[in-house]
């Protein structure tokens, strides 16, 4: 159905009229303004709680650049390059996983990272986005009516990528990488009833799960209900991450001034626990503006995907939004004490390259499936 | 066709994927709901609470220890100060292994076993190992020097200076000093306005005890923001200590010096004080102690001071409980003349023994022959005991128990340093109470001569004697005569103003003549005392010599074999006269012989006080 120019013709008309530009060039501004409002904002954010630190800042920057001139180029192509590409893209990950699994990167806690000596990321970072694209565009390639075979194929590649990621160990990632995989399946009209009988499957099996989960996973999971009750072990990052929250009140203590996060009473505050010091430095309010700017992202994300023009780019985009949000909503609650601390980043906030440049490139997708307008 | 059964498909996706994407996002709403509104809780409900949970955190107090008080002499030199001292501490729970770093620890410098089996002990009796503990205190230069070079091997050790307790005149004022020590879970609790770190010294007897809160000081403390390491950001507020405060002892050193020579390592006890003022001048009990061992600025073994079967720990001054022996006399007889059983001129004849109503029970004299004819002038100086065991069948217990009260006997006098005895002065409801027999004229008569169950403290025997001094003015003895530039108070804790001056007079007659008179118990002291003292001697029986069938020499040779079962001597006395400056009492335990034994030291003390007056 779509029969756009060639990506160089599009460069070409974009630079070469005048009228519209800021639109052209940008595709979707609200959405990209919005984007650059919140990568601005989290490197001021990060500047605090990292102690100040403008090595971590200039680092971050990088990588933000870099994000945002993949975003561009992706956000340049046409559907119709990558779509049928995408599907494929599910092997690479699975090489890198069992790259991890095999080559284990030195001088890392858990084996989540590859080094590749000029860059390290961590291959789970790339599978939270790459296995919903691939599952999006795999559902989405015949036009036609889906089997129970395509169903199974899909969730059996989610739920191996799941798997290797479990075994680095990182249940946390795992989750998250299952249940953005699950998204577009489920978007994509998956039978309610394999469902059903799916959720009482793993309810009745929840026993073995348990038994079968590390001690420190385990831990973590306790200290969810009762984080109280072990102030100086796995309760310390919970009950430290709500008193800077709370502490900041309505409209917290100000710029690098949050006592919780300059000294250090804040577990990991640059990076998991980041909304913690936007919490205690900008108080609620700092919090209901994040929450708006995140809003009108999303709002955008979700317009351009109802609106889209193909099967493929609605449902994509359709899942990047939701794993979008799923991802705002589990670092928050994780943050605030209504989840388990799972290791997630706050989108385009926390410091970590790979998930920047990972968002930056999902919103590039996005982008690109924006239905233009004739010109 | 296909096109457009195709667009119908879309369509229906288009349919699903929208219905479904609403579900997943009321999903997602609702539990974002959830979280939305603990943030509300958080930051606006509940803010106070966590404002106050974060500023727990970084701020926190940290006590200041203000110096120890100085002790000095009423000329300023310094008897007692603080000394910086080297010492090795531990903090258990950061060694890895404890056993070898001790080994390790005494191979490089040369610790001794008996020093890491006191810490060791000292561990295991300890709560708080976290908290650094002392390994070995005074740190010679060279351990030192061999600590720093290795002290990487040892991160649980570090080499920690503090200030020590050094007693610069060692034992000459142990008793009334004191010493401090480690202070004891026990006192931690017991002290209310102070907290103790529980490495921290506390005084333990004397001075040091007594005054503790104003050698001490006030808490002092400074509020510091800390971060998540404990490590200190800032000050925020300090609050200065209140210094601990010097002490000004009222003790004469060279007196004190005088009096422990004259005892010579003897035991027993000399206290000497101003009976004008209360101020103590000497006060010495023997064997006495050096006080740096156990303040632990001076190498030596506590234990042996613990151990040692002459008890150099306890003060014999102000804690001993003697028989007064004799030197109970005067007293007796004054209360005799003031309940008018007896006056001036009442004789009796001694013939060495006293039987109740002429019969039965002999009481014995401590003269075999007797005395003669003595009224209670001579009985004083002579020591007539059958004088007295006649007057005693003419007062009763009580009288006695109450008119002795009146002069501070059975009470303690209040001295400011601790574990002073109340002495005991019986009674018929003690007896029955204590012994559970009923009271028997015997009990009034051993009493009459200070012998059976009364006892007092040399302190006691001389706040009394004093009265007689002073005419009937008791002032508290105190060894302290300034804090800071803050003079203590003479304060008067008994006044005797029912007995008439000639009484008085009558008696100090009675006891110069004990000196002067050449029949007197202690006309030795004629031949080299320069002062007119007024005095009595005294020799407290430590075996009963009531046995009637023995000949009182007999029994005596047989007793006095045994070094412990001979007689205290005791002396109590004033002087100069007619203005008396010092009450001076001696009890020199086993000696014997008040007059021979005691007495000199009393009068040489109170020659050298008023020579040097003049």
């Amino acid at each position: 159905m779509s029969e756009k120019a060639p990506l160089g013709y599009q460069l070409n008309t974009t630079i070469g009229k005048s009228k519209l530009t800021l639109m052209k060039l940008f595709i979707d501004p609200i959405l990209v303004l919005s984007i650059l409002a919140l990568l601005i904002f989290g490197l001021f954010v990060l500047y605090s709680a990292s102690g100040q630190s403008t090595s971590m800042l200039q680092k971050q920057a990088l990588y933000v650049v870099f994000g945002l001139v993949m975003m561009f180029f992706i956000s340049r192509l046409d559907q119709t390059v990558y779509k049928s590409f995408l599907m494929h893209l599910f092997w690479i990950g699975l090489i890198l996983l069992l790259w991890v699994l095999i080559f284990p990167a030195e001088g890392y806690k858990a084996d989540r990272w590859i080094d590749l000596g000029f860059i390290n990321f961590q291959p789970s970072e790339v599978l939270r986005l790459l296995l919903p694209l691939a599952a999006a565009s795999y559902l989405t390639r015949g036009h036609r009516k889906l089997a129970l075979k395509d169903w199974l194929i899909t969730l059996s590649a989610i739920f191996l990528c799941s798997f290797l990621i479990y075994k680095q160990p990182d249940l946390g990632t795992a989750l998250i990488v299952l249940a953005s995989g699950c998204i577009p399946v489920l978007l994509a009209g998956f039978p309610l009833i394999i469902l059903l009988v799916f959720l009482i499957l793993i309810g009745a099996t929840s026993p073995f799960i348990w038994a079968n989960l590390s001690p420190y996973m385990q831990q973590r999971v306790i200290t969810l209900f009762n984080p109280e009750s072990d102030l100086l072990g796995a309760g310390w990052n919970i009950s430290q991450s709500k008193t800077a929250i709370g502490s900041g009140g309505i409209s917290g203590k100000g710029y690098l001034n949050g006592t919780q996060s300059q000294l250090d009473f804040v577990p990991e505050g640059h990076s998991d626990f980041i909304f913690s010091v936007i919490g205690e430095e900008f108080g609620f309010l700092g919090i209901f503006l994040l929450f708006l700017i995140y809003c009108l992202l999303l709002f955008r994300v979700f317009s351009i995907a109802f609106n889209s023009s193909t099967e493929f780019s609605r449902l994509a985009a359709t899942s990047i939004g939701f794993i979008f949000l799923l991802y705002i909503l589990i670092n928050v609650s994780m943050t605030v004490g209504t989840l388990p601390v799972v290791g997630v980043p706050l989108p385009l906030i926390s410091q970590g390259g790979t998930a920047i440049v990972i968002h930056l490139v999902a919103f590039g997708f996005v982008l690109s499936m924006k239905k233009r307008q004739t010109w | 066709m296909s096109e457009i059964l195709n667009f119908g498909r879309e369509n229906l996706a288009f349919k699903q994927l929208r219905k479904r994407s609403a579900f997943l996002f009321l999903l997602i709403a609702l539990f974002g709901s959830i979280t939305f509104f603990q943030i509300i809780k958080l930051t606006i409900l509940d803010s106070n609470l966590y404002t106050t949970k974060s500023d727990e955190n970084r701020i926190i107090r940290i006590p200041i220890y203000p110096s120890r008080g100085l002790i000095k002499l009423s000329n300023g030199e310094i008897v007692v100060e603080n000394i910086v001292t080297q010492a090795l501490t531990i903090v258990p729970n950061k060694t890895s292994d404890l056993e070898l770093t001790l080994e390790e620890l005494k191979q490089n410098l040369g610790l001794k076993d008996e020093e890491l089996l006191t810490f060791k002990r000292k561990l295991s009796k300890t709560k708080y190992k976290y908290d650094s503990i002392v390994i070995v205190e005074n740190l010679t230069k060279e351990q030192i020097a061999r600590f720093s070079v290795e002290k990487e091997k040892w991160p649980s050790v570090s080499i920690k200076a503090q200030l020590m307790r050094f007693n610069l005149l060692g034992p000459i004022f142990s008793h009334v000093t004191g010493y401090v020590g480690l202070v004891s879970p026990e006192e931690i609790d017991e002290s209310e306005d102070f907290s103790y770190p529980f490495t921290s010294q506390i005084g333990k007897t004397g001075v040091e005890k007594f005054y503790e809160g104003t050698l001490r000081g006030g808490e002092g403390f400074r509020t510091i923001e800390i971060d998540a390491y404990g490590k200190e950001v800032r000050e925020l507020a300090r609050f200065i200590p209140e210094k601990g405060k010097d002490i000004y002892l009222s003790l004469d050193k060279e007196l004190q010096v005088l009096a422990r020579n004259e005892l010579a390592g003897r035991k027993g006890a000399v206290v000497a004080l101003d009976p004008n003022t209360g101020l103590i001048k000497a006060l010495v009990s023997s064997p006495d102690f050096s006080p740096n061992i156990l303040n632990k600025t001076e190498t030596g073994k506590v234990e042996n001071i613990l151990i040692d079967s002459q008890s150099p720990l306890f003060n014999r001054a102000i804690s001993g409980n003697y028989p007064p022996a004799s030197t109970l006399k005067p007293f007796i007889g004054l209360l005799g003349v003031k309940e008018k059983k007896i006056n001036w001129t009442t004789t009796i004849e001694d013939q060495g023994f006293f039987q109740i109503d002429g019969k039965g029970r002999k009481y014995r004299g401590w003269k075999e022959d007797g005395h003669g004819t003595v009224n209670l002038s001579k009985s004083i100086i002579e020591s007539s005991d059958v004088f007295f065991y006649h007057l005693a069948t003419q007062l009763t217990v009580d009288s006695i128990s109450n008119f002795l009260k009146q002069f501070g006997f059975g009470r303690k006098t209040g001295v400011d340093l601790s574990s002073e005895t109340e002495g005991l002065l019986p009674d018929r409801k003690w007896k029955l109470g204590a012994i559970g027999e009923s009271w028997f004229v015997g009990d009034t008569i051993n009493i009459s001569i200070g012998q059976g169950y009364i006892s007092c403290s040399p302190l006691q025997l001389a706040v009394a004697v004093s009265s007689i001094a002073t005419k009937g003015k008791v002032y508290r003895p105190r060894v302290v005569a300034k804090i800071e530039d803050q003079f203590t108070e003479k304060q008067v804790i008994y006044h005797l103003n029912q007995i008439e001056k000639s009484h008085w007079e009558k008696l100090e007659n009675s006891m110069v003549s004990v000196i002067s008179h050449w029949k007197g118990t202690a006309h030795n002291l004629t031949e080299f005392g320069q002062e007119t003292i007024a005095g009595k001697t005294g020799t407290a029986q430590i075996k009963s010599l009531t046995d009637a069938e023995l000949t009182v020499k007999e029994e005596y040779e047989d007793i006095r074999l045994e070094e412990r079962n001979r007689d205290h001597a005791l002396f109590v006395g004033y002087g100069p006269l007619p203005d008396p400056e010092l009450t001076v009492v001696v009890i020199v335990e086993n000696g014997e012989s008040g007059s021979t034994v005691a007495a000199p030291i009393a009068q040489r003390l109170i020659d050298f006080y008023a020579d040097r007056e003049d």
